[in-house]
């Protein structure tokens, strides 16, 4: 083909672009919607689940920090092949923290009064060090949570030499160079110099700490073996980023599966959306194809005209998306999203949104393609018998307006299917994601209904366990406490341990979500989370051998709770089921409150009387994120209906162009007109919004509950959106788009008709 | 008619067309064999239905025939792809229809340099020809205009433009002036007649018997069969002036 003939389709592409800009724009906006609604809810989900990435760029991490008995050479370690850069060496030494009668381990390390360059602790609340305030100290954030401590606080600490030192807490940093406490021990505090040498004079009680920066984070292990060799001996342990970020990630596991499914779904609609319209534009044009085709156009050049027409715009939309989702996390949630989405998913969500614009393109060209060439044939749509519906119309004697656009609705069958089905897949999609938030409210308001009865576990600490309970249960918000103790089990065949749960007692069970066969009522019997069945592939009623410290463990499974923990993996059983010597004294208690209690007011009381209290985590909670993208996703769809239905009417208009003409001068009243065009398009959107909200509501709790068990936690969390909330989605998405259809309706209602063809 | 030294510009042999609608045959066209010369202005009547314009479009490749032979400029035509046809379209055969079918999203201008691009040749080129054209055709001033804007004469005229953008070996004609009041039918037929003199060959289908005096020869069919086949006289080939009293059919 030469360079001339591509000029002859640029410039019928192009003038067929300009001849409809705001329809260009909107088919531009919807898929720039979808990528932009894609970008931001993967990269609120990377960053949510791996806090780890943010801390560790933001404060210009070391990738692995050497633990040393004296201090190496810096240069030394900097002169290493891979290693860019050197945060320390600083000194650290361990000590206890004394809170009353509480003592908590925690490590103090030396940190100059200018933050360094690499392994930047990030300042959250109050200041960092300062050299003329010898007695502040900087806390890591979550051991300053869980130990209670605020900026401005005053502690003591012991250091190994047994002298008691008071220091003041002013300010609380995070750090991406170790975990979170308590899943990385023990607690940081960052002070002075001066003050570590005060706590712990002696340099032998103390280790030196050294971060290297490295130029290729996966070198991580060679680099780590080359260190180890050149500090021959010195090294006492190693601690890498890896570990760091492992410790740090949260289970992501139903976020990525509730992503990915409301991702998949938007891209049907969007290739729905974009089918719909392209064919729809196809379809108004049959007749100047024709006459493209009469001129010398081949099948092929048009279809490749099409494609190139409708699917730069599909392309434009992705670009444009790109760019939003980046905007959008650089600047709407620049407070909460440090990094842009790393490569991986960001390729996969464009090429991903661009094949499947190409495929919904595709059809309605190819079509396009087969166009007979002669511009004369007619391209009115079949007439002649009233549908089905229309006949039902006038059985139940409705006006004639609505009887005429009834029969409208289905002159053009796969239009008429294309138009319900694009509007119901963003329904259904819809009622899902009020599914979701409905089941996360269930979540919020009945954390008893999904295996978290108990929101606090108290340890006893110090004290006696019996003491603890004494005075756990003497808390007036406090309605009882289950003595507890978890256990790692070795089950025969698995190479990994699972958590074995002892707590309650046969005659005082704990109330577990039983949602399967039964709670346990004798020793013997056990109940687990849907992540252990599956790990165990084992069923309810089956026996399972386990062995708990030593001592073998034979359980019948009577019934599947909801295990909001280890995803899943949890065997829970009576406490008087393990041996006494793994059972006695309970390791914490689990304080179920009174209904409308507050957990944090109650934690703080206990902490008060030197009771290790920690509070659960709802599993909402974590899944919060979950409600930005339904909000993101319900705008997104709702655009992609409002491009399906302008496609409708749009059609719906042009076929009965003549019609109204012969209407009119049937003595229809131009009301009437606009009524019957309005039906005509309102009859689709009714049948496609009711059939999308019904799939939804009967799909979504099941679907739900897919992902529940998918994650482990089991299937029996999902809800339906309540009734109201769904007949008034129903109700404004019917009259929205009754809203869009009425303008051109009203417009060609006005017009004179043309009574030739053109 | 004769074999010439030269091949026929267009040339059938037992051109048969049978449509199928709802299961019963209906044949449009029922083994017609027509020559045209190159040069010669030829004129199809025939009262509606009688396969006329099915003819035209066959002779196009618009349409596919059933059975027969089609030869265009001295080569078969009817074994075509549909490709391969619209090739042929572009080089040798410009069309005219009755409802114009200008790309309506297009300026006159761009509907007129549409062929010339398609055809191979360069912008410049293009462009330079639809100058001509519309300045041939007096619409010089309508070139940035959209088609909706023209009346139905003018738009025609443009239709023809866009015919003869590509020197076409063979211009065909489906009702051309089916559409338009009698001024601009005048119009029209003007240049067709100006065309026609600078040595064009036409094949032009119309019911008008007006219309069909301007031609050299003029094919009447009937129920898809020639049943007339007479040339005029050149004294007769005048657009107006009582043609409609010369032109006597039988049948």
């Amino acid at each position: 083909m030469s360079h001339s003939t591509t000029a002859a389709e640029y410039r019928w592409v192009r003038a067929d672009l300009r001849a409809r800009r705001a329809q260009a724009l909107l088919a531009i906006l919807a898929v720039a919607g979808i990528v932009t609604a894609l970008i931001t809810a993967a990269t609120l989900l990377e960053d949510g689940t791996n806090p780890w990435r943010g801390l560790f760029v933001r404060g210009n991490g070391a990738h692995v920090w050497i633990h040393t008995k004296d201090a190496p050479n810096p240069a030394t370690l900097k002169g290493l092949d891979g290693v860019t850069d050197v945060a320390g060496p600083y000194r650290s030494a361990p000590a206890t923290l004394v809170q009353g009668r509480k003592k908590t381990p925690v490590a103090l390390q030396e940190m100059a009064a200018a933050l360094p360059a690499v392994g930047r602790p990030l300042v959250r609340e109050g200041r960092w060090l300062d050299a003329d305030d010898p007695e502040g100290v900087v806390v890591e954030r979550s051991f300053a949570d869980a130990v209670g401590l605020r900026p401005g606080g005053s502690f003591s600490v012991i250091g190994l030499n047994g002298a008691t030192h008071d220091l003041t807490v002013i300010g609380l940093a995070e750090s991406g160079d170790q975990g979170f406490y308590p899943e990385w021990t023990p607690g940081l505090a960052w002070t002075l110099a001066a003050t570590l040498e005060q706590v712990e004079p002696a340099i032998g009680r103390s280790e030196s700490v050294t971060g290297l920066r490295l130029a290729d984070p996966d070198d991580t292990s060679l680099i780590v073996q080359r260190t180890i060799t050149k500090l021959a001996g010195q090294v006492q342990r190693v601690s890498t980023w890896r570990e760091v970020q492992a410790s740090m990630e949260l289970d992501n596991r139903l976020l990525g599966v509730l992503l990915a499914l409301f991702g998949a779904a938007g891209l049907v609609a969007a290739a729905l959306a974009i089918a719909n319209a392209t064919g729809g534009r196809v379809l108004t044009q049959q007749r100047d194809i024709a006459t493209l085709k009469s001129l010398g156009f081949t099948r092929r050049q048009v279809v490749r005209m099409l494609l190139a027409e409708h699917g730069t715009l599909g392309l434009a939309g992705i670009v444009l998306g790109v760019i939003c989702g980046r905007l959008i996390t650089v600047y709407a949630l620049g407070e909460t999203v440090v990094i842009p989405l790393s490569s991986a998913p960001l390729l996969a969500i464009a090429f991903g949104t661009a094949l499947v614009v190409l495929v919904a393109v595709w059809l309605p060209a190819w079509r396009g393609g087969r166009t007979p060439p002669i511009p004369a044939a007619s391209v009115a749509p079949p007439r002649g018998h009233l549908s089905r519906m229309a006949r039902l119309a006038l059985l139940v004697r409705l006006p004639p307006a609505l009887v005429l656009g009834a029969r409208d609705a289905f002159t053009r069958r796969l239009p008429a299917l294309l138009t319900t089905f694009g509007l119901a897949v963003p329904m259904m999609m819809i009622t899902i994601g009020l599914g979701c938030w409905a089941s996360l409210d269930a979540f919020k308001s009945h954390p008893e209904q999904v295996g978290q009865a108990a929101s606090l576990t108290v340890r006893p600490g110090s004290l006696t366990s019996q003491a603890a309970n004494r005075l756990a249960l003497a808390d007036p918000d406090v309605v009882a406490a289950y003595p507890g103790t978890e256990v790692d089990a070795l089950v025969p065949g698995q190479t990994r341990t699972v958590r074995a749960r002892a707590l309650g007692t046969v005659t005082d069970p704990y109330p577990f979500s039983v949602v399967e066969g039964r709670l346990f009522q004798d020793r013997g019997e056990a109940v687990a989370g849907q992540g252990l069945l599956d790990l165990l592939h084992v069923q309810i009623g089956d026996r399972t051998r386990l062995t708990i410290g030593g001592t073998p463990l034979i359980v019948r499974i009577v019934g599947r709770v909801l295990e909001p923990e280890q995803d899943g993996e949890v065997l829970s059983v009576p406490l008087d089921s393990l041996a006494p010597k793994d059972a006695l004294p309970p390791q914490f208690y689990s304080l179920v409150l009174r209904q409308g209690a507050d957990p944090a007011a109650v934690r703080s009381r206990l902490q008060a009387q030197a009771l290790e209290v920690s509070q659960a985590v709802n599993p909402a909670d974590r899944l919060s994120v979950i409600r930005v993208i339904i909000v993101a996703l319900v705008v997104v769809l709702a655009l992609l209906g409002l491009a399906n239905l302008l496609t409708a009417s749009a059609l719906g208009l042009r076929d009965h162009a003549l019609d109204l003409a012969v209407l009119k001068a049937m003595g229809l009243t131009p009301r009437q007109v606009m009524a019957t065009l309005v039906t005509g398009t309102g009859l689709l959107v009714v049948i496609g919004v009711g059939a999308g909200a019904v799939a939804g509501a009967f799909v979504s709790s099941g679907l739900i509950d897919l992902q529940g068990a998918a994650s482990g936690m089991g299937a029996g969390i999902g809800r339906a959106p309540a009734p109201a909330t769904l007949l008034l989605a129903v109700l404004a998405a019917v009259g929205a788009s009754l809203l869009v259809a009425l303008i051109p309706a009203r417009k060609a209602a006005r017009a004179r008709i043309p009574v030739t063809p053109r | 008619m004769t074999i010439a030294s030269a091949p026929s510009a267009i040339h059938t042999v037992n051109l048969v067309k049978i449509y199928q609608t709802g299961g019963l045959p209906v044949h449009a066209v029922r083994g017609i064999d027509l020559r045209v010369e190159p040069g010669e202005f030829v004129a199809v009547m025939g009262p509606s239905g009688s396969g006329k314009s099915t003819l035209v479009h066959m002779l196009g490749g618009l349409d596919t025939r059933t059975s027969g032979e089609i030869w265009v400029d001295g080569k078969r035509a009817d074994t075509l792809t549909e490709s391969a046809w619209a090739i042929l379209r572009r080089q040798k055969i410009g069309f005219v229809f009755q409802f114009f079918n200008l790309v309506d999203n297009m300026t006159v201008a761009d509907n007129v340099e549409l062929p010339a691009l398609l055809g191979g040749a360069s912008a410049r080129h293009a462009r330079e020809r639809r100058q001509y054209l519309l300045g041939e055709l007096g619409l010089t001033d309508k070139a940035d205009a959209s088609p909706a804007q023209l009346s139905g004469g003018e738009q025609q005229r443009v239709a023809l433009a866009r015919a003869l953008a590509n020197q076409p070996q063979v211009l065909l004609a489906d009702e051309p002036t089916g559409n338009l009041d009698s001024r601009n039918t005048r119009d029209v037929l003007r240049v067709l007649g100006e065309v026609h003199r600078q040595g064009q060959t036409i094949v032009m289908v119309t019911h008008d018997a007006r219309v069909a005096g301007l031609a050299d020869r003029v094919v009447t069919l009937l129920d898809g069969q020639i049943v007339d086949d007479a040339a005029i006289a050149a004294v007769r080939r005048r657009p107006k002036g009582g043609a409609g009293g010369v032109v006597e059919l039988r049948g």
